[in-house]
């Protein structure tokens, strides 16, 4: 294949994205506040028309909302959220406090909600919040005007099994501080089974802050055998949450609350009709921009401030400038290096001279002075010395200046006592600059030297490959095994190094225990210093600050001046192999090198965080964008899998079902049938899609065959509980199970008249 | 805050906050006199607790044992394989063991001199109630849904896909090796946190 057909092909698959329509945003929602709203006096002036101990406030008190109205209309007149805040504001110098969606009105308002319910429970755990929000209830209900007392009866839901503890603060609430004459308490999902004309069946409702399965047998709930699963409304925005936050664990620029997973997970997500098949699948490219959801959220872009042609030239100019001040002076530095290494080894090699034809002792004096243990040494030291100074030229080829003259050395030919005092010093800086011109003749030389040896090499490369094309792409491809090979060494070194108990860790504690010992052994010196006094003389030789090197974690990011190269020479090496094996070798295609697998368009993980289009870091749209698509399906998939999915240590909504209309209710001699004939499903929480069709795919295998299962839906799964608790508030058995301010005086905090909607009585 | 535009907003903004506010509100139908207790703000442990301690004390006093609270009521129930009968948080300690007399408790004497009204009419019908009958009464904890008998089903702890395999080192369960890789890569404590998610991770006491 031509290299111009390879990399056809390559667009086609990397430039899919680019038929795809532009992706749809939507935008981030949260709780806000909406507008002020007044007192409604109508409503209480039409109470006191209906036939006294008709009318009644009916307040469902749940976790997500409190809906709160007359006994006497269709719907509540007011919503909030039991929360309530609470400060000082300091400009206006005054207290504030706000409940429900007034709290949203101001920032500082914000920062001090506070929510009446214990997260995550339908158990009220703040009850100053509670007051809160029955003061702001009964103030929009228009009964701030009565004197001392609430004059009307109230109708409240609780949670099924409410505590007694609960229950007794709340009627202290009501009958002591409000002065209520009487109060009833039902279940939520109880009174929307009877406002949905339920009798016989299995009530479904998953709420804010839990799920509960009730059988109701002709409008009796078998309380002992509900079941309640610790899952609802609320966990699904905080899985949620957590998982947009592991997603982008590495710092998601937007600010995220549980408000905006709520309407996340109220917006997108769905439940699938058969998870593991579908989750298989979900990642996929094909399709993927249907399946996901990008929610962008606010951001500011980068304004570039656009500069004139002369400016950028300006600012080039000046930046070319400093630039090329730094390279002299770091040039002139490592010259002077260089000089005074060359200084040295001329001086050892002059002691080597010397040593010739020296006796001895002579020879021992002449090696002390020097400070060097034997003639062998000696030679150590001229090697690595003319080492030295040659890799440091080689350093040097690379900004070289141009050619130069050779300056006027005219002085240095003339005896020092011929000359005067300016004479002296000008000679003395005519001596620097000779050596400092030889120094830059020699570097040239053998910079000239290697370019000829590279090119040599390169014409016996090429040599090579016109006459053995098959060992030299068998050459070829072992040098990219082996750098591909180093680099996997590297990373693995990097990895242990994070275990203690590795041999790159142990090497490394050895180095720093004999770094911090007091007469530490220069382990990769090698020479001995025995010398008395406390300056071990550590850092004389540069070779000693390698120690430091391999004592920190990831010892490769070391300077330029190291020897090793960096991780970048062997990529870029492996990426010079493999862009002459495209050329040359047939068999050796794109999707086999280091940039290919590394492709965006083959990485799961940024279908997972990015969808199918590229992602740009840079732009600020992109990056304040979230991508849901598993979570989707995962997050509801929760109330079907708690443990399996997020560890919750509870059976699933179709095991409890199955557990209720298989096994407890026969046990108690009822027929499974009449249940079966009725599932019904309630609350905020079973408003996902295919709810009710996910419910009867799972039962119908635990049921016998042609079981008459029927799931419905209540009419309105939100409001239907109020709806339910009005229009049972004037009936009969309403009034029986009203408890006085008498009856609850003389029987007890937290006594109750047990009724066909409500809790059992148990203390 | 020097331009009048600024300054207006603001104005409008507390008059707003006035108007909202509620706390400066006389509320006419509170009673002036009521002080609550400082310390009715609990939390769901700490009522269960009290609960437990209260079940306990009356347990030690001498009680009736005789009827419908013998343990063979308590079997009834036990019929059902989910074991939803017993307890499943283990907060309420305790009551594993308390459970029948829990059950007892409600019905014992001082109990069943309050009137349970509608029961009352229906139980000579029905050979079961709310409160009456074989079964304890439903309680916060004992409603409790008991944990799954049926096999778990693995999820890469990232992406939420099938996960074959696991990482003996971090714990994670994950899908491929390209997640593989990844959860090897992942900063010191990150990888506590997605264990987290699925209540996997490790708690020190």
């Amino acid at each position: 294949m031509a290299p111009s057909a390879i990399e056809e092909a390559l667009n086609v698959r990397r430039e899919a994205w680019r038929d795809l329509p532009p992706p749809t945003l939507y935008p981030v929602k949260e709780a806000k506040f909406e507008k002020y709203l007044p007192p409604q006096l109508d409503g209480r002036e039409r109470a006191l028309e209906q036939p006294p101990g008709e009318a009644s406030i009916v307040i469902d008190n749940g976790s997500h909302s409190v809906r709160a109205g007359w006994s006497f209309e269709s719907k509540p007149r007011l919503a909030i959220p039991p929360i309530m805040s609470k400060y000082r504001d300091r400009k206006a110098n005054k207290t504030f406090s706000f409940a429900g969606h007034d709290c949203y009105a101001d920032t500082a308002s914000r920062g001090h909600i506070r929510n009446a319910f214990e997260a995550g429970t339908g158990i009220i755990s703040n009850w100053d919040v509670m007051e809160h929000v029955l003061d702001h209830v009964l103030i929009k209900l228009g009964m701030n005007g009565v004197e001392g007392a609430i004059d009307m009866p109230i109708v409240m839901t609780e949670t099924v099994a409410n505590l007694p503890y609960t229950r007794k603060t709340m009627n202290e609430t009501l009958f002591e501080c409000y002065g209520a004459p009487s109060v009833v308490y039902g279940i939520d999902s109880l009174f929307s089974y009877r406002h949905n004309q339920g009798s016989t069946g299995l009530v479904v409702s998953s709420s804010y802050s839990a799920t509960h399965l009730i059988p109701v047998y002709e409008s009796k709930p078998l309380l002992s055998q509900a079941i309640r699963l610790s899952w609802g409304g609320w966990h699904a925005a905080e899985y949620l949450l957590k998982l947009i936050r592991l997603k982008y664990y590495t710092g998601f620029p937007g600010k995220l609350n549980s408000s905006q997973a709520e309407h996340m997970v109220r917006d997108f997500c769905y439940v699938s009709l058969d998870y593991d098949r579908e989750l298989k699948g979900y990642l996929d490219w094909t399709g993927l921009e249907d399946r996901e959801r990008i929610v962008q959220y606010p951001y500011t872009e980068e304004v570039v401030v656009q500069k004139t042609e002369e400016e950028l030239a300006r600012i080039a100019e000046r930046k070319k400038e400093s630039g090329r001040r730094l390279q002299e002076q770091a040039a002139k530095m490592r010259l002077e290096r260089l000089m005074k290494k060359e200084e040295e080894l001329e001086y050892y090699k002059d002691l080597q001279r010397r040593l010739v034809d020296q006796n001895k002792k002579e020879t021992k004096r002449l090696l002390d002075e020097a400070e060097l243990k034997d003639e062998a040494a000696l030679e150590r030291v001229i090697r690595d010395l003319e080492k030295a100074i040659k890799k440091a030229r080689q350093k040097d080829l690379g900004g070289e200046q141009e050619e130069e003259e050779a300056p006027d050395f005219s002085l240095l030919e003339v005896p020092d006592d011929q000359l005067d005092e300016a004479g002296l010093k000008q000679k003395r800086q005519q001596r620097l600059l000779k050596s400092n011109y030889e120094a830059r003749q020699r570097a040239k030389l053998e910079k000239e030297a290697e370019k000829a040896r590279l090119e040599e090499e390169a014409r016996r490369d090429e040599e090579r490959r016109i006459n053995d094309l098959e060992g030299w792409l068998e050459e070829k491809r072992q040098a990219r095994l082996a750098k591909l090979a180093q680099i996997k060494e590297r990373e693995r070194l990097k990895a242990d190094l994070g275990n203690r108990k590795s041999l790159a860790s142990q090497i490394r504690m050895k180095n720093i225990a004999n770094l911090a010992s007091d007469n530490p052994t220069t382990a990769s010196g090698g020479r001995k210093r025995r010398r008395g006094g406390d300056d071990d003389d550590f850092g004389a030789d540069d070779a000693d600050w390698g120690v430091y090197r391999s004592v920190a974690i990831g010892a490769n990011k070391g300077d330029s001046d190291d020897d090793e190269e960096g991780e970048e020479d062997l990529e870029a090496a492996v990426r010079a192999l493999e862009e002459d094996l495209l050329r040359y070798d047939k068999t050796f295609s794109y999707d086999q090198t280091l940039d290919a697998q590394r492709d965006w368009s083959k990485s799961l993980l940024h279908a997972f965080r990015y969808g199918p289009r590229p992602f740009d870091p840079a732009s600020a749209a992109e990056t304040h964008r979230l991508h849901l698509n598993v979570e989707r399906i995962r997050v509801p998939e929760v109330l079907f899998q708690p443990t399996a999915i997020a560890g919750v240590d509870q059976a699933g909504i179709i095991e409890i079902a199955g557990d209720i209309l298989t096994q407890r209710l026969p046990g108690l001699g009822l027929a499974t049938d009449d249940f079966l004939r009725d599932i019904f499903l309630t609350g905020g929480n079973t408003l996902f899609q295919n709810f009710d069709e996910r419910l009867r795919i799972g039962l119908t295998p635990l049921l016998p065959a042609g079981a008459p299962l029927k799931i419905r839906r209540a009419q309105d799964a939100v409001l239907d509980a109020w709806k339910g608790a009005a229009g049972w508030a004037s009936t009969d058995e309403a009034k029986r199970s009203r408890v006085t301010r008498e009856e609850w005086l003389e029987k007890g905090a937290d006594y109750i008249k047990e009724h066909d909607l409500g809790n059992a009585f148990a203390s | 805050m020097s331009n009048p535009e600024a300054q207006a907003a603001q104005a409008a903004h507390i008059a707003l906050l006035e108007q909202l506010d509620i706390h400066h509100t006389h509320k006419s139908f509170r009673n002036p006199a009521w002080r609550p207790n400082a310390r009715r703000n609990k939390n769901l442990k700490a009522i269960l607790g009290d609960a437990s301690r209260k079940e306990a004390s009356v347990n030690a006093t001498p009680q009736d044992n005789s009827g419908a609270a013998t343990p063979a009521a308590q079997d009834n129930d036990g019929l059902s394989t989910s074991g939803t009968s017993t307890p499943a948080v283990p907060s309420a300690s305790g009551t594993a063991y308390l459970q029948p007399n829990l059950a007892q408790a409600s019905r014992s004497l001082s109990k069943l001199v309050l009137e349970k009204n509608l029961s009352a009419a229906s139980s000579s019908t029905k050979p079961f109630s709310n409160g009456t009958s074989t079964a304890p009464t439903a309680t916060y904890t004992n409603i409790e849904s008991a944990p799954s008998l049926a096999p778990l089903k693995h999820y890469c702890d990232v992406t939420g896909l099938p996960a074959p395999y696991l990482d003996p080192k971090t714990r994670l369960r994950y899908h491929n090796r390209e997640v593989f890789a990844m959860i090897r890569n992942l900063p010191q404590g990150v990888a506590e946190q997605f264990l987290e998610a699925r209540g996997a991770h490790t708690v020190l006491k």
